[in-house]
């Protein structure tokens, strides 16, 4: 999976928007963290959760943490999917 | 029907169907060389009719819009998808110019931006004059954000063929209590995004995104009722250096 063509992030210091273009369905803004930004670095390349999950973990320390770090993917991923942001097979 | 009008600074010709379009935007012909053409086909007409189906249900919709309004509101939609070519973005809400500033009050439609222009029109008389009750635009121009009036203007068609430099932005919500304060641009970047038109290109939603980021202005929230004395709170800070949170 990995994030529409349609859709932009724009970036302000350590918030990230996510924003459709005037086509799509969904006319709102999802606004993220920093977390949120890397999830949405990482599907601009046709990816899997697992592996966003994988990659977190990497570049941070979450020990002890591991469930959460899953959790707030899972969420992310699921809430670009309610809105039709992503590219899925 | 073919001619020739300027909006926002930007020379555009049109050729539409109906004649309906240039007694709507006659205020704006203009006698120069066009940068760009905007041409309406059925194709459009029937595009605006589904998306006016959209938001008013399928009979309303239909029953509504004439096909000459629909190519208004399908005109209004090219040029906005070109603004940011030139840039500029169309930016949903109520623009009121005030010794010479504009400032521009946004909110979700019903709110009353437009209540709230109207009670600084009452209040400061020939001082303040509308730019654009609905749809201005915001062009930068050597670097500083004019406020222009349109054609496309809401309801009362309130709009005046002027540029201002725009002050502020500020964000209506209503309440029982009149409070405004000054907020960052990190604050208000939702509701800037939210409220700027949306082109159906992603270069054109990628160039308003980097309008909004150049945007240096003031922003507030007000939280406000519909009286008289909201007017004069949101004016008075509005039109100051201010930099506290101020209750009326």
């Amino acid at each position: 999976m990995k994030i529409k063509e349609d859709f932009s992030v724009f970036q302000m210091e350590n918030e990230y928007y996510l924003i459709p273009t005037g086509g799509m369905s969904f006319k709102g803004v999802i606004k993220g963290n920093r977390t949120m930004g890397y999830i949405l670095d990482a599907l601009k390349e046709d990816t899997t959760q697992e592996k966003i999950v994988a990659k977190l973990k990497e570049l941070f320390d979450v020990s002890g943490h591991e469930e959460d770090v899953e959790q707030d993917v899972k969420q992310a991923i699921e809430k670009l999917r309610m809105v039709g942001a992503l590219e899925e097979d | 029907m073919m001619n020739v009008y300027c909006f926002a600074g930007v020379p555009v010709r049109i050729q539409s169907m109906y004649d309906a379009v240039n007694k709507h935007c006659e205020e704006y012909r203009f006698n120069g060389i066009p940068s760009f053409d905007i041409y309406t086909e059925e194709t459009d007409i029937d595009f605006e009719r589904k998306k006016a189906q959209e938001i008013y249900g399928l009979e309303q919709g239909s029953a509504i819009w004439t096909a000459e309004e629909l190519e208004i509101i399908a005109v209004y939609r090219k040029f906005a998808e070109k603004m940011p070519e030139y840039d500029g973005f169309v930016f949903h809400g109520s623009a009121i110019a005030v010794d010479g500033k504009a400032y521009i009050f946004t909110a979700k439609s019903g709110v009353g931006k437009s209540t709230h222009t109207r009670l600084w029109r009452e209040m400061l008389g020939t001082q303040a004059e509308m730019i654009n009750d609905d749809k201005p635009v915001i062009r930068f121009e050597e670097d500083v954000p004019m406020v222009h009036g349109t054609p496309w203007a809401g309801k009362e068609s309130l709009s005046k063929k002027i540029a201002k430099p725009l002050r502020a932005i500020c964000i209506i919500e209503r309440a029982n209590q009149n409070r405004i304060c000054e907020i960052s641009k990190r604050s208000a970047l939702p509701f800037l995004f939210q409220q700027a038109y949306r082109p159906y290109s992603r270069t054109g939603l990628e160039k308003t995104m980097k309008l909004i980021d150049q945007l240096d202005v003031r922003f507030y929230h007000l939280w406000c009722n519909m009286e008289r004395n909201a007017a004069e709170l949101s004016y008075r800070i509005m039109s100051e250096i201010k930099e506290d949170n101020h209750e009326d």
